[in-house]
């Protein structure tokens, strides 16, 4: 039970982080940011590419620093990565029809999202690509008795195309006694090198998520309570027309607020992608949803009602599964999980559309 | 000579089922102003309501017999699936709504995807037996299409009768006056809820319809099928039309069904590209011209008009 609760903490910090960009977008210019989903698989796929070529799974120091600084680096660039796209995605995209109503600001929203994603679909192809995982390597001569964890080789292979690829190979479970034989396999294959895989499991990812999301929130309040460009995103959540009567300049506002959904939404895409151990152009979708409904959840608009609303959706993912197949004995209640968001969005919709959090608005005739 | 006959055959099925989708669409959005991004999910309710019928009792009921039943059925479970979503939803707003919507959509097709491979084929869909026999030969298979061609006009032309039919009734002219203002309407005693349901149970209930007529001509559905994306197709259809036109729902599905067959079959650039240009296309639309072709005019609006002025001397 505790283990499905810190799990559902874990993946609730991930939505936490997503939702964020929704709500400020949302509490901004009044636009459910359809593309915010394809903002982070853009930045996920950065990360991706920081961690495969900075040679995370091909290090040679067994410490455990540089694997965490190849995190931050991949998270920074997935942020970096998101929040540029934002910021020129709002520019070219939403900026010029921000004064054709909701509707087509909305059909606009949908449209760019399909077409990120197509272009992630031409740019990186259609497949999943496994996120890399840390490798270790270990001295023949440190083995021991039995074998510490699951034991690997890599030996280059040559592919039918003519290209030198490595490949992994388990050579020893774990537990397994490393005898003379296996110890002579190790040695007979040419190149091969022992390692053990760290899979930064989901529990782990899921931690530094919720790590993260501890750190971040001061951060953010700081950023939208104390600071000028925060007090003039308040101001233009407020009321558009009297903040820029005031002399507040919208569109760089607008245009900020982008940067810094996008910014902690990268955070949540690198954590998302680790905790699943992959991605892909369509990364984006599902769990953008979920965000958007955590962020309804803990009513639009509103930044603590995102972390709360993620927090809560999260952990009902985790939980709701997990009693219907322990107290009622539904064994495949873990296919039906991404239901609960929904049907959690309706329920909010129908009796608390302002959600935990949100003020109720009053509309005028 | 009989493969090319056969592919514009399938073509012009296709062209009907999405006419049936994009006008039952238009009913919710167009006319009735109501921001609905589900439609997808209606569309697989009916597919999916015949695939089961179809499955359970061929061989008890004669081919027709099993064909009209499984799509009254189809029609059915899509209207009460709209009812069940439309009655809690309509209290929605704009934005609201469609997420409301869209998540419906997504909802069914996770429900598919995780169903009992026994029930409705999980994520490896399912094949329907052929209720009017397997096909021999090119003759058989050129039969088959072309009597589905003609059941899909007859009932495309149905439906657009019953849909302007519906709009030109009380209720329906209920449903343009809410949908224009509905303080002003609720102030002339017009109930907003009524009329709104209505259409969207009619919508509902006229994609269901379409489903059910693609299970059979394609005879295997799968839950990847019905995606978001297949109601922006829709979508798309719809605006390029024009927003509350019946007729621009055919035009648009001609242009835009046809085009994205067209372009498949030519493949080359264009074609890699389609899936980036059409949202492009529906974005650009959206902005520069949101009344598409035919506004809320219809064609026989023009053919009035034309005939007054022959009339006139």
């Amino acid at each position: 039970m505790t283990q499905y609760l810190l799990n559902g903490l874990g993946l609730g910090a991930i939505y936490a982080f997503i939702a964020l960009g929704y709500t400020m977008v949302y509490g901004i210019i009044r636009l459910i940011n359809f593309a915010h989903g394809e903002f982070f698989m853009f930045g996920a796929y950065l990360g991706y590419f920081v961690l495969r070529d900075s040679g995370i799974d091909r290090l040679d120091l067994p410490q455990p620093l540089p694997i965490v600084l190849q995190y931050l680096a991949a998270v920074t660039a997935a942020s970096l990565g998101a929040a540029t796209l934002a910021v020129v995605t709002e520019r070219v995209a939403y900026r010029p029809v921000r004064r054709a109503g909701r509707i087509a600001a909305l059909i606009t929203a949908v449209c760019v999202s399909l077409i990120l994603q197509n272009l992630a679909v031409k740019a990186w192809e259609a497949k999943t690509r496994s996120y890399p995982d840390p490798r270790l390597w270990i001295a023949v001569a440190d083995l021991g008795d039995r074998a510490p964890a699951n034991l690997w080789i890599v030996r280059p292979f040559r592919t039918t195309g003519g290209d030198e690829i490595e490949r992994e190979e388990l050579v020893l479970s774990e537990g397994d006694p490393v005898d003379d034989a296996a110890r002579a396999r190790i040695r007979g294959t040419p190149d091969a090198r022992v390692f053990k895989k760290i899979t930064p499991s989901t529990e782990v990812a899921q931690g530094f998520v919720l790590l993260a999301l501890v750190l971040w929130a001061p951060v953010l309040w700081f950023l939208v309570k104390r600071t000028r460009t925060g007090t003039a995103m308040r101001a233009v959540s407020e009321d558009m027309d009297a903040a820029r009567l005031m002399g507040i300049p919208i569109d760089r506002i607008v245009s900020r607020t982008f940067f810094l959904g996008a910014f902690v939404a990268g955070v949540g895409g690198v954590g998302y992608c680790i905790a699943y151990g992959q991605v892909s152009p369509y990364t984006g979708f599902l769990p953008g949803m979920k965000a958007f409904i955590a962020a309804v959840i803990g009513g639009i608009g509103s930044i603590p009602g995102a972390i709360v609303g993620g927090i809560l959706l999260g952990v009902a993912e985790s939980i709701i599964p997990h009693l219907f197949r322990s107290e009622l004995g539904w064994r495949d209640a873990f296919a039906w999980k991404d239901a609960i968001a929904f049907a959690f969005l309706f329920a909010f919709l129908l009796f608390r559309p302002t959600g935990l959090l949100g003020r109720a608005t009053r509309v005028k005739v | 000579m009989s493969g090319e006959l056969l592919w514009w055959l399938n073509l012009l099925v296709g062209v009907g089922i999405f006419t049936l989708l994009a006008t039952s669409l238009n009913l919710i959005n167009g006319h009735a102003g109501m921001f609905h991004l589900g439609h997808h999910g209606f569309w697989a309710l009916g597919a999916y309501a015949t695939a089961w019928w179809t499955i359970r009792l061929d061989g008890e009921l004669s081919g027709p017999v099993l064909y009209g039943t499984s799509l009254l059925l189809s029609t059915g479970v899509a209207a009460v699936g709209g009812l069940a979503v439309g009655l809690p939803c309509l209290r929605l707003r704009g934005d609201y709504l469609a997420i409301a919507t869209l998540a419906f959509g997504e909802v069914v097709r996770i429900l598919i995807q995780n169903s009992d491979k026994g029930f409705l084929g999980g994520s490896q869909g399912v094949r329907l037996p052929r209720v009017f026999g397997e096909f021999e030969g090119e003759a058989a298979k050129l039969e088959f299409r072309a009597l589905s061609l003609a059941l899909v006009a007859t009932l495309c032309v149905l439906a657009i009768w019953a849909i302007s039919n519906f709009i030109r009734s009380g209720h329906g002219r209920r449903l343009l006056a809410v949908a224009q203002d509905e303080t002003a309407a609720g102030l002339m005693g017009i109930d907003p809820t009524r009329p709104r349901v209505l259409a969207f149970v009619i919508g509902a209930a006229v994609a269901g319809l379409a489903g059910g007529v693609h299970a059979h001509f394609e005879g295997s559905l799968a839950p990847q099928e019905f995606e978001f994306m297949q109601t922006v197709k829709m979508f798309l259809i719809v605006v390029l039309g024009g927003m509350g036109s019946l007729s621009g729902c055919v035009v648009g599905a001609f242009l835009v069904v046809g085009t994205e067959r067209l372009l498949a079959r030519a493949g080359g650039a264009i074609a890699d590209w389609w899936q980036v240009i059409f949202p492009m296309v529906l974005a650009i639309m959206i902005v520069v011209r949101p009344q598409g072709i035919f506004g809320r005019r219809e064609l026989s609006d023009w053919f009035r008009a034309l005939r007054r002025r022959r009339a006139a001397p």
